[in-house]
């Protein structure tokens, strides 16, 4: 048993911590968020440079073959900055699909593309009335010749409006919730049909919705074979979850120390509130649930890395305890600063929509205990 | 115990509902036109537009039943829009401690809705604990004004308000509870400075407002020097009927449900999801008790008796069950919760649902936050005697 991270992992952390300490000061994040992008290229790029987009990539693939712990120790340390670069879209969930479908040629341009910064994705698969149940497609795709043609609509495509190509799911057979007949499409978003509506969200990313009218790509842009696309898309959804859990774990913790801190500093009634009992117990609930967590987030990581799918209920059980943590730690926290929480101006109050949208990305805690349960 | 109520109640239900009904905004109307009007017509008649106000300054004299029966029909009507403090805050003040001629002065125009209001009361320094609050108020040696200085947080539409109703600490030697000093002066004026405050919700209601050298003639001071500390208290003690919002919780738990039916979850809706249903169940069955709290506490009163241990617990209560319908809303938009600023994504209820969870975080921040409220109970209901603590 050990907890302690390799080496390489280590300077992995160190140097994506440095990064945010340096690049992620909340007003500049604010800059960014309102910039046309809602993120710098430039900071791409280092990534790239970093080696940062080569994580989850196999070296024979120019990746460096990092499993779960890499990714969570990159999510972890981006949580802490609230990060606006599409990592998770575009390297976790778009670059997810792609190592898991492609072949070939195209497998070594499109990964190499990805790893040096030269390409951005979106996972358009989320439809309207799915609400979170990934089975749960309509959007459908016929043969037509050598080619396809694809109909439908996916709603909240993270990064969406900044990517270079889609990778959309649709349904090549069977029916509205059949795990069997979905197939994954790579869609360049400049084709005729495909239209994309960008916009902002409450944590300041980026997301589309995709509308897809009598799109026809080739026969070459399957992604793996027809109908077969579910283990794919359930092995880059366990993958996005743990990220998330990751990346919300960076944030609780920022948000239990700011109200250690805050409360030490706050003077009413002529004492430190940290001085009043009530403060206190509610900051050691804050920081029992956050070490619970972490606790969780570590197992889930190990478990996932060992078996695969196969520690999916683990996962579940992850989300729901960030989901219901979260919003214990993030509803505390903000009561806690008093008015100051609730405005633009402390940094608290970013980190605490950041945690409403994680809650309300591949699934929320009913829906990860109802798995859990089941 | 009788909950029927009685004949003469039931009329009055029928001609609020016939008021409202007739009275209400209809597509085309303009707004502002409209808006004078119905509290026009409100107090025609006979003081439904100041409903809360005493019969000798034109209020209704209505019983605690008509009040309440008030609050639930309007709760499901669309009234026109009207701020709290110059109706609701600062005229129930005047009318207590101002003289006579701040009555004739003011109220009017506070009546019409034709003046702005908003209220000077935190402080960077002192939000829970109010009392400690430091803006100075110098009177000058003429004695003919004061001379006001200092800074005011969380200001609620300091930027369209007219007028302010401020506490200011005239005297520091004592009592931090004495020596404070209840004053009103215009807002547009040299030496006041207003600076937005962006929430979460990302709009701009609240405010920082700094004061330099701002003159303020004693005539418009509200009773003595150094009382202002009883006479804001005694603001805090008007409020008692709506306080817990039961009725527009019941309308928004209703929309809830209603919305609930439209979203689709798995093979039938989110309304038959079982913990998304029971977590509505659970805030039906608080709300079916704190509609009874507020009914126990308004029959007390309406027999003449000092408001019981239970009229404490409403605001905590109402503020906690509104923070969960808001909250539940938003949960029930699901991943389209995060597309922002009115975007068309999902659900129509979507849109807005998350600024209006983020705005209800304050519910029990303002107006005393519940850690205080806490303390207050334990203090004067529980009887607990302590040495520390904020009582």
């Amino acid at each position: 048993m050990n907890f302690d991270l390799t080496e390489e992992q280590q300077l992995l952390e160190d140097s994506v911590a440095r990064f945010v300490a340096d690049k992620y000061p909340l007003e500049a994040r604010r800059k960014l968020a309102e910039g046309e992008r809602g993120y710098a290229e430039e900071q791409w790029q280092a990534f790239a440079e970093l080696g940062w987009l080569a994580v989850p990539f196999s070296e024979e693939d120019g990746g460096i073959g990092g499993g779960p712990v890499e990714a969570m120790v990159v999510m972890e340390q981006f949580g802490r900055g609230l990060v606006l670069e599409p990592y998770l879209p575009t390297v976790i969930l778009g670059g997810g699909v792609l190592r898991r479908t492609l072949t070939g040629e195209r497998r070594g341009e499109l990964l190499g593309r990805l790893i040096e910064g030269r390409l951005q994705l979106a996972f358009a698969h989320g439809e309207e009335q799915a609400r979170w149940d990934l089975n749960d497609v309509v959007s459908s795709a016929r043969e037509d010749g050598d080619g396809w043609v694809i109909n439908g609509h996916k709603t909240v495509v993270y990064n969406g409006g900044n990517a270079d190509l889609l990778i959309v799911s649709a349904r090549t057979s069977g029916g509205q919730m059949d795990t069997d007949g979905l197939s994954l499409f790579l869609v360049d978003p400049k084709t005729d049909g495909v239209k994309v509506r960008g916009y902002p969200t409450v944590d300041g990313l980026r997301a589309a919705e995709v509308t897809l009218k009598d799109v026809r790509v080739d026969g070459s842009d399957l992604l793996g074979a027809a109908g077969e696309a579910w283990p794919v898309i359930e092995a880059v959804a366990d993958d996005a979850v743990l990220a998330l859990c990751a990346e919300a774990l960076g944030g609780l913790d920022i948000m239990v120390k700011d109200t250690v801190q805050y409360t030490q500093e706050r003077q009413q009634f002529g004492h430190p509130m940290s001085d009043f009992q009530t403060v206190q117990h509610r900051l050691v609930e804050m920081f029992m649930e956050y070490e619970q967590c972490k606790s969780l987030v570590y197992r889930a990581t190990m478990e996932y890395a060992q078996n695969g799918h196969e520690a999916a209920r683990t996962l579940s059980a992850c989300k729901h305890l960030i989901g219901t943590a979260g919003k214990f730690i993030g509803e505390t926290a903000v009561q806690l600063h008093g008015g100051m929480g609730v405005t633009e101006e402390l940094r608290l109050g970013h980190f605490f929509k950041r945690q409403l949208v994680i809650e309300s990305q591949f699934g929320n805690a009913d829906f990860h205990l109802e798995k859990f349960a089941a | 115990m009788d909950i029927e109520l009685s004949a003469d109640d039931l009329k009055f239900r029928e001609e609020v509902r016939e008021f409202l009904d007739s009275h209400a905004h209809k597509p085309g109307d303009d707004y502002a036109k409209w808006r004078l009007d119905w509290f026009q017509a409100a107090r025609e008649k006979g003081g439904w537009d100041v409903p809360k106000w005493p019969q000798k300054f034109g209020g209704p004299g209505w019983s605690p039943t008509q009040h309440y029966i008030w609050e639930q029909e309007t709760a499901r009507a669309n009234l026109p829009w009207d701020l709290p403090f110059g109706v609701g805050m600062v005229a129930p003040i005047i009318m207590s401690y101002g003289n006579e001629e701040q009555q004739e002065r003011f109220l009017p125009d506070i009546r019409a809705r034709t003046v702005n209001w908003c209220q000077g009361y935190s402080e960077p320094g002192a939000g829970s604990d109010l009392a400690s609050l430091k803006t100075k108020a110098e009177l000058s040696d003429d004695g003919k004004h004061y001379v006001v200085n200092g800074s005011k947080i969380w200001t609620t539409m300091a930027h369209i308000a007219d007028w302010i109703f401020c506490l200011t600490r005239t005297d520091a030697s004592g009592k931090k509870q004495e020596g404070i000093t209840f004053l009103l002066f215009p807002m547009k004026q040299d030496g006041i400075e207003v600076k937005p405050i962006i929430t979460l919700g990302g709009s701009h209601t609240v405010n920082t407002v700094h004061f330099t050298d701002v003159k303020v003639p004693v005539e418009n001071r509200i009773g003595e020097e150094g009382k202002g500390w009883t006479y804001a208290k005694g603001l805090l003690a008007h409020e008692r009927t709506g306080l817990a919002g039961v009725s527009r919780s019941l309308v928004a738990l209703e929309k809830l449900k209603h919305q609930a039916t439209t979203v689709k979850r798995g093979n039938g809706t989110l309304l038959e999801d079982p913990s998304f249903r029971s977590k509505l169940a659970r805030l039906e069955v608080d709300l079916q008790a704190l509609e009874f709290t507020e009914l126990r506490s308004l029959a007390r009163a309406a027999s003449g008796q000092q408001p019981g241990p239970e009229s404490s617990i409403l605001k905590l209560k109402g503020t906690e069950i509104q923070q969960r319908i808001a909250h539940l809303t938003m949960e029930a938009a699901g991943p389209h919760m995060a597309p922002w600023g009115g975007v068309e994504a999902g659900p129509k209820f979507a849109r807005g649902g998350t600024q209006s969870y983020l705005g209800s975080r304050a519910y029990t921040i303002y107006g005393g936050a519940s850690e205080v409220q806490k303390d207050i109970i334990a203090k004067n209901v529980l009887g607990i005697r302590t040495q520390g603590g904020s009582n």
